[in-house]
């Protein structure tokens, strides 16, 4: 355990709105190693002689396998995306059923009284559920609408971070809501394009910020704004490629403990 | 007895219990099927669904599941039989009939407690009256207690003549009510012909509950289409029920008109089209679904060399090259399809086809599917038909089901591909029948018979099939006949049903006239007929008039036909 402790790695602490627990460790570790770190991360890629690895100044070597490697340094759960959608579903929607009901009390939490024509809020996976059964009908959210996506769409093109979006689950609501209640959505099919285009220009971003995090051999990134569904989506495959990048380049060291074959 | 208030005397009753669904197999009860488990899925309502393709079959299950269930619901099956008497229930066993077809046997119009009919009253029903039917027991005992009464010696012996005159003339009242009864009841059920379709009576349920989407008038819309496919109701009530039809899709389908709030491109819209009637044109090649329809295949008479000429010359007409017609529908050029219709109909009028357009829906979701209803109507029952067997009998049912809905269209693609060979192996056979004479006119019918070595009999040995081979039959040779005699007899035809078993399937189709009320009496017929020569036939299928089984040595024997033939006569 010793060893892993004093290991260099690369950081990657993401902030999100809702903080997932294990980046908190990360960045828990971040801070605790700082202290004594020599504060290098990775080469730029330059292939070295005949075999093109990366050269590694770092001289820790890891006796784990990488994939375990890799959950135990980045400390990054991955999630499948309807994991996160179900995590999506519990926020709260606007709906007008057309039943009546009394309070509802279920752990976690009450469902309001339902009176017919009387608008009610309750968590999206009940309004799917009482829309199918045709029970209800739903009211888009207030920030499911035409101009203010185009505003948010323009302002995540023009800025260069992330900017904050109107909800921490967006994509997931938006895929929900527009499969099952498109009809009492006023534009779907534009709704669904600028949501698109939002998500298209954050991953871009996204994907932009991880190569210059990379090139630039940084230890520490930190990115805002960030919803659960868009870490899911790079997570993994960051932290696993940083990783093996890292095992090659722990590997090529010259380190003092180990002979190498005379060629 | 009839139910008129649909929600509350049959959905409130079912609502909160365990329902058996016996769902015939016909395309019309597959679409009332779907509606209903639609409400049903809607309200958590524990249902089982038997699918039955025959009265053994309704039989076996019912008995299967009587013990379990209380409520029965029967859709297209039912109607037309004594119920009680063939299923012997329970007293507190409910049937709730939900059928087309007529005439409604009359013991279940005037049971009060255990058969309910999901029916409109204001179809032609024509129902006998009560009095004229049952005679109530009461008069009887009256009569004998009058007899046991005791009187005065002086007065008995008038009194006893008078009592004489008295029964005697009760007697003759009863023996004149009786044949009057016969009568009416000969009379009402001669004939057999089809009421509103039973898709239709479920969409008004859920319309009533405020419950009816898009979806659900859809399937109305297939469950008419497909009476009118099998030429089951008149063209009059084809119209009257689009009217009606018509109403409820401009109450969904209206936001389409409107720019600023039109919805997705993947809901469905549903719209009116006088579109033309060839079958599946728009999923196949104009060329082919012209050659494969019957209505212009009769009436070019495109088994000769000469209808293919014709045909050439139709083409020509409307000036549509060959390379465009023979090629998919959807890649002829948009020049060429903008008029099409109108086109078609100008050249067909000059032709003598003065039908070719009809009055149908169609449906559109996505950016890819467009269907006529008439397109459903033959994919769902030719999968329904389906002669490729895998897995147990109820798989082919459920695959129909399966491809009504919307996410389904894989099915949906297979039904149509099967469809378009069953036409083409229609068209082909009805071409051979005609070429090789194999029409005979046996005095007051027509007759053919389908050898075991046909191509492609196999897939005549179903009903529907058989029904709809025997119709465009019918139809071509009316028009290829010169005989003025034989254009106004009606037609038997017989098909090898299986060849192990040397039984033979029948279907009677009555006479194509221009004003026809599709009555069919080959029902009565054919039983009178099997009766008569004491034989083993199986009327199975619900349509009575139709398809009934028999062994194919009975067939070859004389007596059967001249059997048929005297039952004819006393009918017409």
């Amino acid at each position: 355990m010793d060893v892993h402790d004093r290991m260099e790695q690369p950081i990657i602490s993401l902030q999100a709105a809702p903080c997932p627990a294990p980046t908190q460790r990360a960045r828990k570790r971040a801070r605790r190693r700082k202290a004594g770190c020599c504060g290098r991360g990775f080469a730029v890629g330059q292939p070295i002689g005949s075999a093109g690895a990366w050269r590694a100044p770092c001289r820790f070597r890891s006796p784990f396998p990488s994939q375990f490697c890799a959950r135990r340094r980045s400390g990054f759960v991955h999630m499948e995306p309807a994991e996160a959608e179900f995590l999506a579903e519990k926020e709260l929607v606007t709906i007008v059923p057309s039943f009546s009901m009394d309070r509802v009390h279920l752990i976690g939490g009450d469902l309001g009284p339902f009176n017919p024509g009387l608008p009610v809020e309750v968590p999206v996976w009940l309004a799917i559920n009482l829309k199918q059964r045709q029970k209800c009908r739903l009211i888009p959210p207030e920030w499911m609408d035409v101009e203010k996506l185009e505003e948010i769409r323009d302002q995540e093109r023009k800025e260069d971070t992330f900017t904050p979006m109107p909800s921490p689950y967006y994509m997931e609501l938006t895929k929900l809501l527009l499969n099952y209640a498109s009809d009492n959505i006023p534009k779907a099919d534009e709704i669904r394009t600028l949501v698109k285009d939002t998500w298209d220009t954050r991953m871009a971003k996204l994907r932009l910020s991880a190569d210059s995090f990379v090139r630039q051999q940084e230890a520490h990134a930190k990115l805002d704004n960030l919803t659960l569904m868009e870490i899911n989506t790079i997570g993994t495959f960051l932290t696993q490629a940083l990783d093996h990048m890292y095992k090659l380049r722990t590997n090529l060291q010259p380190s003092g403990s180990t002979e190498s074959q005379d060629f | 007895m009839f139910v008129t208030d649909c929600r509350r005397e049959f959905y409130d009753v079912i609502v909160s219990q365990r329902v058996l669904l016996l769902v015939a197999s016909d395309v019309d009860a597959l679409c009332a099927c779907k509606i209903l488990q639609a409400l049903f899925q809607c309200d958590h309502v524990q249902y089982t669904l038997v699918p039955v393709s025959g009265w053994q079959e309704l039989e076996t299950a019912f008995l299967e599941h009587k013990d379990q269930f209380k409520y029965f619901v029967f859709i297209n099956c039912g109607a037309n039989v004594d119920l009680l008497e063939i299923l012997q229930p329970e007293e507190d066993t409910y049937f709730f009939v939900c059928d087309s077809h007529r005439p409604i046997n009359i013991v279940n119009v005037y049971n009060e407690t255990q058969i309910k009919l999901l029916v409109k009253q204001d179809d032609d029903l024509d129902v006998p009256a009560y009095d004229d039917i049952f005679r109530d027991e009461e008069d009887e005992e009256e009569e004998s207690e009058n007899e046991s009464d005791g009187s005065e010696p002086s007065d008995k012996r008038r009194r006893f003549e008078e009592e004489v005159i008295e029964r005697t003339m009760k007697r003759r009242q009863r023996r004149e009510w009786e044949a009057r009864r016969r009568e009416i009841l000969f009379d009402y059920e001669q004939y057999e012909y089809h009421g509103t379709s039973s898709a239709m009576v479920m969409f008004d349920l859920a319309w009533i509950m405020s419950k009816d989407l898009n979806d659900m008038l859809w399937w109305a819309i297939v469950g008419l289409t497909d009476q009118w496919v099998q030429d089951k109701i008149t063209q009059m009530k084809y119209v009257t029920d689009i009217g009606i039809l018509q109403r409820h899709v401009s109450r969904h389908n209206h936001r389409n008109e409107d720019e600023e709030n039109s919805l997705s491109i993947d809901c469905m819209r549903i719209a009116f089209e006088y579109d033309l009637r060839l079958a599946l044109y728009q999923h196949w090649s104009l060329y082919e679904s012209l050659c494969n329809t019957s209505y212009t295949s009769a009436n070019l008479k495109l088994w000769s060399v000469q209808g293919q000429k014709r045909l050439q010359e139709f083409l020509a007409d409307m000036g549509l090259p060959l390379k465009q017609v023979k090629q998919k529908f959807n890649s002829m050029d948009m020049s060429l399809k903008e008029n099409l219709r109108e086109m078609i109909e100008e050249s067909a009028n000059k032709f003598g086809m003065r039908d070719l357009r009809v009055q149908t829906f169609s449906i559109h979701f996505g950016f890819k599917n467009k269907f006529l209803a008439s397109d459903i109507v033959y994919a769902t029952a030719s999968l329904m038909e389906s002669i490729e067997k895998e897995g147990p009998e109820t798989t082919n049912f459920i695959k129909a089901l399966d491809s009504l809905s919307r996410g389904n269209l894989d099915k949906l693609h297979q039904g149509l591909d099967l469809a378009k060979k069953q036409l083409r192996a229609i068209q082909q056979t009805v071409a051979s029948c005609i070429c090789t004479n194999l029409v005979i006119s046996q005095g007051p019918f027509l007759y053919c018979s389908l050898m075991e070595g046909t191509p492609d009999v196999k897939l005549f040995s179903k009903p529907i099939s058989l029904c709809l081979l025997s119709k465009y039959l019918l139809k071509s040779f009316v028009c290829s006949t010169k005989n003025k005699r034989c254009k106004l007899l009606p037609l038997i035809m017989a098909a090898p049903m299986d060849v192990e078993q040397g039984t033979v399937i029948m279907v009677g189709i009555p006479p194509e006239t221009e004003s026809s009320d599709k009555k069919n009496f080959f029902g009565r017929a054919f039983e009178k007929a099997a009766d008569s020569t004491n034989s083993r036939t199986l009327h199975n299928h619900f349509d009575m008039s139709n398809c009934f089984r028999l062994s194919s040595a009975l067939l070859r024997s004389g007596a059967f036909w001249f059997l048929v033939l005297e039952a004819e006569d006393q009918m017409l």
